[in-house]
């Protein structure tokens, strides 16, 4: 599967309920030490209810210079958050469905772009 | 006293590149229309150019990442590809625009029609891109650039009425003889010729060439802080010229020939040669520059290799790219469309595009990802929005006001 | 305007995190030598192409190689290359994730860089100064 696709789809909940789009894959290096960098596992999925273009950064760190720009850039992401890998239940062309009762987490990172 | 000379080099070819076609043309033009009534845009324009640059090279210098590189990361691959469209096709037209220059400064000192000049003036900058060091083709051409003071000189030499000049300048105000939409498209497009664009890639991937650190940073600061505004008083003085010669004598600047004509008249044959090499140095300079940028965004935009550091057989998509922009340049000269005519344009389809390049550099200069702790202090930053609202109407202005002109005339 | 109740902060992890569009798409990558090689234009992932069921308990998918070449276009303007004419820079090469993305080796034999090999061959190096080194 190539990332570009699944970036934009939309995200059901098991009702059926649009909850947004595919706004960024997040990933932990925690694979594979055999090689030069450790392998990259998909841990979850941003999904922000607004837009989906990633904007310049401002959704997920700390970052609140220059005033006005990044409360804009922060304020289309609104209600973004993440879901892990194991709450969601189909991945398709056309939507994401997610697993009953799944755990909403903060997209949250710190300044050095870490958790 | 090793680090003095750099310095002063540094600012003396601040000062020489600072001026290009695009600022020859439309201050002169300018002058001869409207006195020194606009020349608190030049003031405008220094000033945002200053910041742009010090944003731009301190974000290279931090990062080690170029102006589109930075550009693509951000804005992703779609708003990054209509960015570098129209990027591309400003810069083209500027690199067009420059090498006309050239041939046209040739002419006028040779006597030999323009359009046999633009193949040895296309050629000839190919040549200092294939061959000649980053640093040396910097020195060179910024150092015979400085002969433009003669401007300065010769509006001594003219001696103006000062209390007028300074009247027309502090009192701002649309001559009676303009419609104040004309002075607006001429502020904008004063304002597009010292924030061009393409010398903010030119300047993040010249940091980038020359390997600059955190610590060459201070000393690339003071070339801008003080290089950049005393080439302001060289377009101030090409203005001022056109102000106290053309202006009265109802002559409205259209070539090349105009603008040198109060030089002539001031300074005499010894201005004349003068300012002829500087003409020659400044667009070629500025020639060399917009040529590079070309490649630059390019190749920044798609991840190939680049550089003037490297041999070109290891930048080979970068200088063929150059070369393919040379040659689309001299096939729109070869039409005979008129330089000054695409100067004209291009100086406004810079104020355009600004934003684009602005904001994206604006927003890293805070992101401690690249910056580690060199992200822009709370002054810079507000000054840095106030600029963007300044960018952001003048490139919104420019269409409604171009077609309300006539594109100025 | 609507509020949002916190959300708690995902459980940590030991390694380190990567969100694809903050840190990894549309990043700069070099060659162990420094050289630019391409731009990580698109990402794939080991997991199927078509609409799938994810069974509880199956493994996360991870990242097989980075993706450039044709994919750019299909990124920008839609559509999808065939799997066959994606180029590949498999992450087994790749050595580190920063503001730019180094590989641990050499980009000479990339089969990315066939482009840049092609016109530096067929047209630079036959210039008369091709090769010349300008330092």
């Amino acid at each position: 599967m190539i990332l570009g696709d699944l970036l934009g789809t939309p995200v059901h909940d098991s009702d059926g309920i649009r909850l947004g789009r595919v706004a960024d894959a997040r990933f932990t290096l925690d694979g594979d030490p055999q090689q030069l960098m450790a392998g990259a596992r998909l841990l979850g999925l941003v999904v922000s209810p607004h837009s989906w273009s990633s904007f310049l950064g401002y959704e997920r760190t700390g970052l609140t210079q220059p005033w006005p720009l990044a409360s804009l850039l922060r304020w289309r992401h609104r209600g973004s958050f993440v879901v892990m890998w194991d709450d969601i239940a189909v991945i398709g062309e056309e939507s994401v469905r997610l697993r009953d009762g799944f755990t909403a987490y903060s997209p949250a990172l710190d300044e050095a772009g870490q958790q | 006293m090793k680090r003095v000379l750099g310095v002063a080099l540094g600012i003396l070819t601040a000062i020489g590149g600072f001026v290009d076609i695009g600022d020859l043309v439309t201050n002169a033009v300018v002058g001869s229309r409207f006195g020194l009534s606009l020349v608190w845009v030049v003031g405008v324009g220094v000033l945002g150019i200053c910041l742009f640059a010090n944003m731009s090279g301190r974000v290279a210098a931090a990062s080690g990442r170029a102006t589109f590189e930075v550009i693509r990361e951000r804005l992703g691959p779609r708003a990054g590809l209509v960015n570098l469209s129209g990027s591309f096709l400003i810069n083209l037209m500027t690199v067009t625009a420059e090498i006309g220059g050239i041939a046209l400064a040739l002419q006028l000192a040779s006597s030999v029609h323009y359009l046999m000049w633009i193949p040895v003036a296309a050629v000839a900058v190919w040549l200092v891109i294939w061959r000649v060091k980053f640093s040396i083709m910097e020195n060179v051409t910024g150092l015979l650039g400085l002969t433009l003071i003669v401007f300065a000189v010769a509006l001594f030499l003219l001696k103006p009425d000062w209390g007028a000049l300074a009247g027309q300048a502090l009192a701002a105000a649309v001559p009676a003889e303009e419609t104040a939409s004309s002075y607006w498209y001429y502020a904008i497009a004063l304002f597009g010729a010292a924030m061009t664009p393409y010398e903010v890639f030119f300047f993040s991937s010249g940091a980038v060439e020359e390997g600059w650190s955190i610590k060459d940073l201070i000393q690339s600061r003071i070339d801008v802080l003080v290089g950049f505004p005393l080439g302001g008083l060289l377009s101030v003085a090409i203005a001022g010229c056109a102000a106290v010669v053309l202006l009265p004598a109802g002559i409205a600047v259209t070539s090349l020939s105009q603008i040198i004509l109060p030089v002539a008249e001031g300074a005499g044959k010894v201005g004349l040669a003068f300012v002829l090499v500087g003409l020659v140095a400044a667009t070629f300079g500025a020639a060399l520059e917009t040529t590079l940028s070309s490649g630059y965004t390019l190749a920044q935009f798609f991840g190939w290799s680049w550089g003037k550091f490297r041999r070109p057989a290891q930048a080979a998509r970068f200088h063929l790219a150059m070369i393919i922009c040379l040659l689309i340049g001299m096939a729109v000269l070869a039409t005979g469309v008129d330089p000054v005519l695409i100067t004209e344009y291009s100086v406004v389809f810079s104020a355009i595009a600004l934003p684009l390049t602005y904001l994206p550099i604006l927003i890293v200069a805070n992101d401690p990802q690249y910056m580690g702790e060199h992200v822009n202090g709370r002054p810079v930053n507000v000054l840095g929005m106030v600029y963007l609202v300044i960018i952001l109407v003048a490139s919104l202005a420019a269409i409604p006001l171009m077609i309300v002109t006539g594109a100025g005339s | 305007m609507k509020t949002y109740r916190p959300l708690a902060p995902v459980p940590p992890i030991a390694g380190r995190i990567l969100d694809a569009q903050l840190h990894l798409l549309d990043r700069q990558v070099l060659d162990n030598d420094g050289v630019p090689v391409t731009t990580v234009d698109d990402v794939e992932l080991s997991a199927p192409e078509e609409e799938t069921v994810i069974a509880p308990g199956t493994p996360a998918p991870i990242i097989t190689a980075l993706l450039t070449g044709p994919v750019l276009g299909t990124r920008i303007f839609g559509g999808r290359p065939p799997s066959s004419r994606l180029v590949r820079i498999p992450w087994k090469d790749v050595a580190d994730v920063g503001v730019v993305v180094r590989l641990g080796v050499s980009g000479e034999n990339l089969e990315s860089g066939w482009v840049e090999r092609w016109i530096r061959d067929k047209i630079i190096a036959r210039i008369p100064g091709g090769r010349h080194d300008p330092r």
